[in-house]
């Protein structure tokens, strides 16, 4: 609480700063959409294809598909990725020459539209152009909410009105020349520089100025310290939509705290285990990532067993162990000749990536825990239980932390404000029928039975009290 | 009851009804000027600013913001590499240990999160304690963490200081042992067994040692006396719930004597009043000279000087038997009616009667033993089966260690975990004659007296990181087990003696070796004693889930045998001198041993209420008029020169109700020479002023002078005055009563207000009555509370329209506080300190007003102002439920819960104190400093008794607080919250099982620490619960009923059971 305090006051100075900097710095970025051909390469096509469509998987690596069928009518594209067999059998050239190479056939989806091969087709090629998302606060680009962007027309707007007042204000001039030329008065006529050097239109842009500047400030001031969307790197290139999407692991089954817990928890190395005993090369990264979790327990993937006395094993030690897993599993992958010219240059460089992930100044081995990037912080004076909401209230994860499952790089979904709380207790209703803890609050109970009452929110409860969540 | 006061009364400064008591409840909450604050010229003068500071600041301001607004650290997320299945992250993990220090005891739960040990519970499954604790055991938490903790084992020769590993130094300490002729292991009580069977290992390792027992403040002479009288030399088990009268011969024994929370939990079960009609209570008479914890608590008390303990036993014993031992010219004539009649008491009572006393003279334990036998007492209230092994020390044998040491027979002593250079009966002596011992060994936990002159340090775990077991009472075990791993480089003290010992069952390659070997003990010793289990391993789980195991006692007593012409000879006999002094164990720091504690050296004394230190206890003249002077005219917080034998000790004075005439007391235990930074250089030792009678310490003198006034102390850190509810004062000009708080508010107009509503005068702070008097004052009350009912019910809002559809739904907290139960020891005190992260000022914060104590004890006296009752009102936010607290905060961060709780939102409070001023309870607590360094400039940081960080501010000590708990910054008001954390807790739990709230679900800090069971929480609401039951009760009644705060806090009625045939 008193560093927010403390910072509070440098960080509002701060923001008038930045306000006043910032003010016509608006950002300008826009997304194309691809969101149904997300899907639906999610629902058809990502079981065999790699997502991050650089690498070969069970199907080719579908990078620059469209640029190799282009010497082929679009039709011929459509029909190979409806059902590829028909077009083998056609005895399509290119269709033969890709059965020859990979020896097998792809599942025939006879459903899918023009409309939808088009999506994918467009997905795919953002996909493979689009860069691994920059991590970074409040940096992400493609997140989950895309927004259509109106500041171009805001832009034309404000021009157009630019204009029309200039030639109102000519107009008026004139009107005024006129009427003063009827009365016979003499009329100055202003020049354009010299009505916008005007001690009226000074402090009119002076006002608007203040106006806008203290507006930026105040709601740059709230959002201080908030982290909406927040990505921060992470040790290891954890996918939640491999895991939660692809393989619909449970949310509880690895944050096995939110059901009893105030924390959700990071599963434990132990935890990750589990499944990695077993699955021991990555989809997308092969044996880069995984392998830091062996590096953390104490697992030897070579031999399927875990280290004994791995707490006093040397570092060099470690790095032989580990070192001889990415060779094999490069030669098996690229084969002997290619080890043999960059083998050992990409073996070094994946343990030095392992390295550089797994410590830090305090840590300096590989060994132990996994120190990941916390994305949601709440201030230390703020009380929040998981499993309050997750047991009790029976509130979906994806309410508070977005659609996870879709997330390659997890960021903060909700601003994690007091407002966006306060909104939620104002309109959740608590499960009140079924649970025999509110059988005290008989009134309620009274009120839903006559008909008087559709429902208990948070709020009816007391959900907006100030030491519900701060003591 | 002559010279008897109407009302109740705080102090001598309150019945003078000085003016200047005025001012004082004006600075009720003082800000003195920062340069005042800061008490340095030249940190003030560096405090003044120029343009140039000033522009400087700006750019550093202007800098440092735009690099803040930037960037938000990254936070890290660490988890377990393998978590174990035991603990969950943000859940509290309780394990049953044990606190023992010396012979103090208490079974315990302790609350770890995230594997650091925060809190410490009672364990309600120990026959001895059920559940309550003391706040000695409260604090054992606090001294895990203490800065002053030796971290690796040392070797110090020759001014040079090496820290070596465990392996060199066993080697070393091998070799010393291996060439030593002469070995002595010095220690205090030891109630384990196991840690016996070590010794003796040790022992028959190297059999030229011997060990040497002492206690700190020595009860030898009850041991020595049940050992003529009934050849077995042990404390016995006292039971005073059996008993109906309690004559106690200055024995503290709901504060420091042998088993306090033991006692206090038997002596509350008979005060407890329920119901108006035919109601039974014992009767305590308190036979001292000073006012104990004990004797506040007493219905009557015998003033007799100090060295007349003896001779008022030997007439009682003259009383009870019939026997003349001459003892009657000797005692004073007041004593000597009251004590008759407190005889023919006994005499009615026989077999359900006690009779105690602390005299460390065994003449005089073998009468009080003859009493007891003659009054048919053993076997009902006092036996052997289940005797005590809580104290075992013997002076005896550390007079003969001393006359070895100066010999220099002896080539190595070993220091157990005790300080005998400080708190040993020959502590001076011995300090020079250790010199001539070549190896001085300390298996030491902190730097003290003791450990500072040895030459080899073994830096011991502490209780909370080590193994163990107990056997408090014969038959009656605990076990201790660890609830951190090792913080340092420390081991336990019985595992380096097994190491040095060569044992053979001491097997190296476990990981924890003790264990191992406590195990293996109780594998060979107590798995057969049960035939519950039949395997070990689930005797042993069940066992240390528990936390304790009860087996059959057994006595070696034999029938009272004692040459009482003898003994009667032997007594002490009374001094003609004119002053004397009476030393007494705190009921906080003990003898030094828990000095380096912080929150224990804050901790008012229960009677005095003076923090920080010792003081001379004077007794108040009074002359029958209005003025109440103390010994040589002093007055509260004067320094004076105490003189005992050559010995001249400054100390502040403060005039203490109930002290026999021609009497002063000081407390042991303070004056460290050597500690850590809370107890060293507090207050002053007195230890070498104690006088010595056939070998056994005498813990009074009579060779004392008291000097005239030397001046104020200038951090006179007494709570006494602050906080006050309508303590009343004269006006000058007028000469009329008027209550000081008030007029400190609205000066001049003080009594305009008087005889209306919500007038301050005449206020309901504390009701009490005796028992002949019960129905009536229920009565009485009854109809008082309903006229002030009827009064409140006369405002524009009656709080009756709206109270019923706010809260007859859902929860209502209430807080039911016993008086009859609360003997004022301070448990619950640090319990919402260590619960609720409140943190410690130091002395002098203290003593401008600015302590942070949430809950607070007061203490009042009522009646006879030469030896007055006392009562004890613990008081902490009341919750009022239409608070005028609330009401005046400007921006809300003061409000009220649907469920009756009165909110502080810190991160709301910007500081204004309007809700301090406006507390008629004055509960609220403001933080003037930065106390936790959650500030960051350092301007703001307190400093506490010279150190340059306040306490709690590093990062070890940080690791007691409670995660659930915002630790508040400088410039909040904070206050107790009903434990708000455990309510929802509570809540969660009674949510996610689908079920009613229950009382079990909820406890707050204060009632779980309680050793009487005096306090009670819960929901008002629910009809089934405990508290609804106490709220229900003729004798309950609200402090301060009549301002229409409607508190949510209830105390029931103080009755005692004074007997006044013995005032005349």
């Amino acid at each position: 609480m008193a560093r927010n305090e403390s910072n509070m006051i440098q960080k509002i100075s701060s923001a008038f700063i930045l306000g006043v900097v910032l003010f016509f710095t608006a950002s300008l970025s826009a997304q194309p959409t691809v969101e149904s051909g997300k899907t639906l390469f999610r629902n058809y096509c990502a079981t065999c294809h790699d997502k991050t469509m650089t690498r070969d998987a069970t199907g080719p690596s579908l990078a620059g598909a469209e640029e190799r069928w282009s010497e082929f009518p679009r039709e011929d594209l459509y029909g190979w990725i409806r059902n590829s067999q028909a077009l083998i059998a056609s005895g399509h050239p290119r269709a033969i020459t890709l059965f020859k190479k990979w020896n097998s056939v792809m599942t025939a989806w006879p459903n899918l539209t023009d409309e939808d091969l088009e999506s994918i087709i467009l997905y795919i090629n953002d996909a493979s152009i689009a860069k691994t998302p920059i991590a970074g606060q409040g940096n992400r680009g493609s997140g989950a909410v895309e927004k259509s962007d109106n500041t171009v027309l805001y832009y034309g707007l404000f021009t157009l009105l630019g204009i029309l007042s200039l030639i109102l204000m000519r107009f008026i001039g004139s009107l005024n020349e006129i009427a003063a030329a009827q009365d016979g008065t003499s009329y100055e006529r202003k020049s354009l520089l010299q009505k916008l050097t005007s001690k009226k239109f000074i402090s009119f842009l002076i006002f608007v100025f203040v106006l806008i500047a203290g507006y930026n400030t105040v709601t740059r001031a709230i959002n201080l310290g908030r982290q909406q969307n927040y990505a921060p790197e992470q040790p290891i290139k954890f996918s939640h939509e491999t895991h939660a999407g692809l393989n619909k692991i449970d949310c509880q089954y690895c944050h096995d705290g939110a059901r009893r817990s105030k924390h959700s928890l990071i599963p434990s190395t132990n935890t990750c285990m589990n499944c990695h005993k077993a699955i021991t090369v990555g989809s997308k990264y092969g044996t880069q990532e995984i392998s830091k979790i062996y590096a953390s327990i104490g697992y030897d993937p070579n031999t399927s067993k875990y280290i004994e006395n791995y707490e006093k094993m040397s570092d060099e030690d470690i790095k032989t162990i580990f070192k001889k897993w990415f060779a094999t599993n490069y030669i098996q992958d690229k084969g002997q000749e290619a080890f043999i010219r960059k083998g050992e240059e990409a073996i070094t460089g994946q343990w030095e990536n392992m390295v550089t992930s797994l410590t830090n100044e305090q840590k300096k081995s590989v060994r132990g825990p996994i120190e990941w990037g916390r994305i949601h912080n709440l201030p230390d004076h703020v009380y929040f239980n998981h499993a309050q909401h997750v047991v009790v209230g029976k509130v979906e994860c994806q309410t508070c932390h977005g659609k996870v499952e879709e997330m390659e790089v997890v960021h903060q979904f909700a601003p994690l404000s007091m407002g966006w709380c306060i909104n939620c207790h104002r309109q959740t209703e608590v499960q009140f029928s079924n649970n025999e803890y509110y059988a005290t609050y008989e009134n309620y109970h009274e009120e839903l039975a006559k008909g008087d009452r559709d429902g208990v929110t948070v709020e009816d409860i007391g959900g907006l009290e100030c030491q519900k969540c701060h003591y | 009851m002559k010279n008897s006061q109407q009302g109740i009364w705080i102090g001598a400064k309150d019945l003078n009804r000085d003016e200047a008591f005025i001012l004082e409840a004006q600075n009720e909450i003082q800000n003195p000027s920062l340069i005042d604050q800061l008490g340095n010229k030249q940190v003030a003068e560096g405090l003044e600013s120029n343009r140039r500071d000033f522009l400087k600041y700006l750019g550093f301001g202007v800098g440092a913001a735009t690099l803040a607004g930037c960037d938000i650290p990254v936070k890290r997320a660490i988890p377990y590499v393998i978590k174990p299945d035991e603990i969950v992250p943000g859940v509290a993990t309780y394990y049953a240990s044990t606190y023992m220090s010396g012979g103090d005891y208490c079974p315990v739960l302790v609350k770890t999160r995230e594997g650091r040990p925060i809190k410490i519970e009672g364990n309600a499954l120990s026959s001895i304690t059920n559940g309550g604790t003391s706040a000695r055991a409260q604090a054992h938490v606090l001294s895990l963490y203490d800065t002053n903790r030796y971290k690796k084992p040392q070797i110090i020769s020759e001014q040079e200081t090496k820290h070596v590993s465990w392996l060199d130094f066993d080697s070393a300490i091998k070799s010393v042992l291996k060439s030593s002729l002469a070995t002595r292991i010095v220690t205090n009580t030891i109630m384990s067994p196991t840690a016996k069977k070590v010794i003796a290992e040790f022992t028959a390792a190297h059999p030229n040692t011997k060990v040497v027992t002492y206690d700190p403040v020595s009860s030898a002479a009850i041991l020595e006396a049940n050992a003529q009288s009934f050849g077995d030399r042990t404390i016995p088990d006292y039971r005073f719930d059996n008993a109906n009268v309690i004559v106690s011969f200055n024995a503290d024994f709901l504060g420091t004597w042998i088993s306090p929370i033991e006692y206090a939990n038997q002596y509350a079960s008979k005060r407890k009043i329920k119901g108006v009609k035919n109601v039974k209570m014992s009767r305590h008479i308190q036979v001292e000279s000073h006012m104990s914890m004990t004797g506040s608590n007493a219905d009557n008390r015998i003033l007799v000087k100090p060295s007349e303990q003896g001779v008022a036993i030997a007439y009682l014993y003259e009383q009870i038997t019939g026997t003349n031992v001459s003892a009657s010219s000797r005692l004073n004539s007041k004593a000597k009616a009251a004590l008759s009649k407190v005889a023919s008491q006994l005499k009615k009572s026989a077999g359900s009667s006690l009779v105690v006393s602390a005299s460390n003279n065994v003449n005089e334990q073998v009468l009080v033993n003859a009493i007891n036998t003659t009054l048919g007492n053993y076997g009902h209230t006092i036996s052997f089966v289940h005797a005590s092994n809580q104290r075992q020390g013997s002076e005896k044998e550390m007079t003969s260690l001393l006359a070895e040491l100066k010999g220099g027979k002896v080539d190595t002593l070993i220091f157990m975990e005790c300080n005998p250079l400080y708190n040993s009966s020959v502590a001076a002596e011995m300090t020079k004659a250790v010199e001539k011992v070549k190896n001085r060994i300390g298996l030491s936990y902190s730097k003290d007296e003791t450990s500072s002159i040895c030459n080899y340090i073994a830096p011991l775990h502490h209780g909370l990181e080590s193994w163990g077991d107990v056997e408090a009472k014969r038959g009656i075990y605990s076990l201790i087990q660890p609830t951190i791993s090792p913080l340092f480089d420390t081991r336990q003290g019985e595992e380096s003696l097994l190491v040095w010992a060569g044992s053979g069952a001491y097997v190296a390659g476990f990981e924890q070796k003790y264990m191992n070997y406590l195990k293996n003990n109780w594998k060979a010793s107590y798995f057969a004693t049960q035939d519950k289990y039949l395997g070990f391993q689930s005797f042993w789980d069940s066992v240390l889930h528990d936390g304790v195991y009860n087996t059959v006692g057994y006595s070696t007593a034999t029938d009272f045998r004692a040459d009482l012409s003898a003994a009667a000879r032997g007594i002490s006999s009374p001094s003609s001198s004119e002053l004397e002094v009476q030393f007494y164990e705190p009921v906080t720091v003990g003898n030094g041993q828990f000095g380096d504690n912080p929150w224990l050296q804050e901790m008012p004394d229960p009677v005095t209420r003076y923090t920080w230190g010792n003081f001379i206890a004077v007794p108040v003249n009074f002359d029958g008029e209005k003025s109440f002077k103390g010994l040589n005219n002093l007055v509260d917080g004067e320094l004076v020169d105490v003189t005992v034998g050559d010995k001249t000790y400054r100390l502040p004075a403060i005039q203490q109700f109930g002290i026999m005439a021609g009497t002063v007391a000081i407390a042991l235990g303070y004056g460290r020479s050597s500690g850590g930074f809370a107890s060293k250089g507090i207050g002053k030792d007195v230890n070498g002023s104690l006088g010595s009678s056939n070998g056994m310490t005498q813990y009074f003198s009579d060779s004392v002078s008291v000097s005239n006034s030397k001046g104020k102390e200038d951090e006179y850190s007494s709570v006494q005055y602050h906080h006050t509810m309508g303590v009343t004062a004269i006006e000058t000009k007028t000469g009329k009563t008027i209550n000081a708080d008030e007029a400190a508010l609205a000066p001049g107009y003080g009594n305009v207000f008087q005889g209306f509503q919500g007038s301050l005068t005449e206020r309901t702070v504390i009701r009490h009555t005796d028992l002949d008097h019960l129905e009536e004052a229920v009565d009485h009350l009854q109809h008082e509370r309903a006229h002030h009912q009827k009064l409140n019910g006369h405002t524009l809002y009656p709080f009756g329209q709206y109270s019923d559809e706010k809260y007859s739904q859902g929860h209502h907290w209430g807080l039911h506080v016993d008086l009859n139960a609360c003997i004022g020891c301070g448990a619950c005190t640090i319990a919402c300190m260590a619960e609720n992260n409140v943190p410690v000022v130091g002395k002098s914060k203290v003593s401008i007003h600015q302590e942070m104590a949430w809950l607070r004890i007061d203490r009042y006296f009522y009646g006879d102002v030469e030896n007055p009752n006392t009562v004890y009102q613990p008081l902490m936010c009341q919750h009022c439920d239409n608070a005028p607290c609330e009401n005046v905060c400007p921006v809300n961060a003061t409000n009220h819960s649907s469920e009756g709780l009165n909110q502080m939102a810190y991160n709301r409070c910007v500081g204004t104190r309007y809700c301090a001023n406006n507390c008629p309870y004055k509960v609220r607590r403001y933080n003037w400093s930065d106390y936790t360094t959650a500030d960051i400039f350092p301007a703001n940081q307190v400093e506490v008794n010279g150190e340059e960080t306040p306490y709690g501010a590093d990062n070890l000590t940080r690791m007691v607080l409670n995660p659930d708990v915002t630790v508040r910054s400088r410039g909040v008001i904070e206050k107790c919250s009903f434990c708000v954390q455990r309510i929802q807790e509570g809540k969660l739990t009674a949510k996610s099982e689908q079920r009613r709230l229950q009382d079990e679900d909820v406890k707050t800090a204060c009632q779980t620490s309680c050793p009487t069971g005096a306090i009670t929480f819960g929901d008002r609401n629910n009809k089934k619960g405990e508290l609804y039951e106490k709220f229900h009760s003729p004798l309950n009644y609200i402090v301060l009923e009549e301002v229409n705060v409607q508190s949510s806090v209830q105390y029931t009625m103080k009755v005692n059971n004074r007997d006044k045939t013995l005032d005349a």
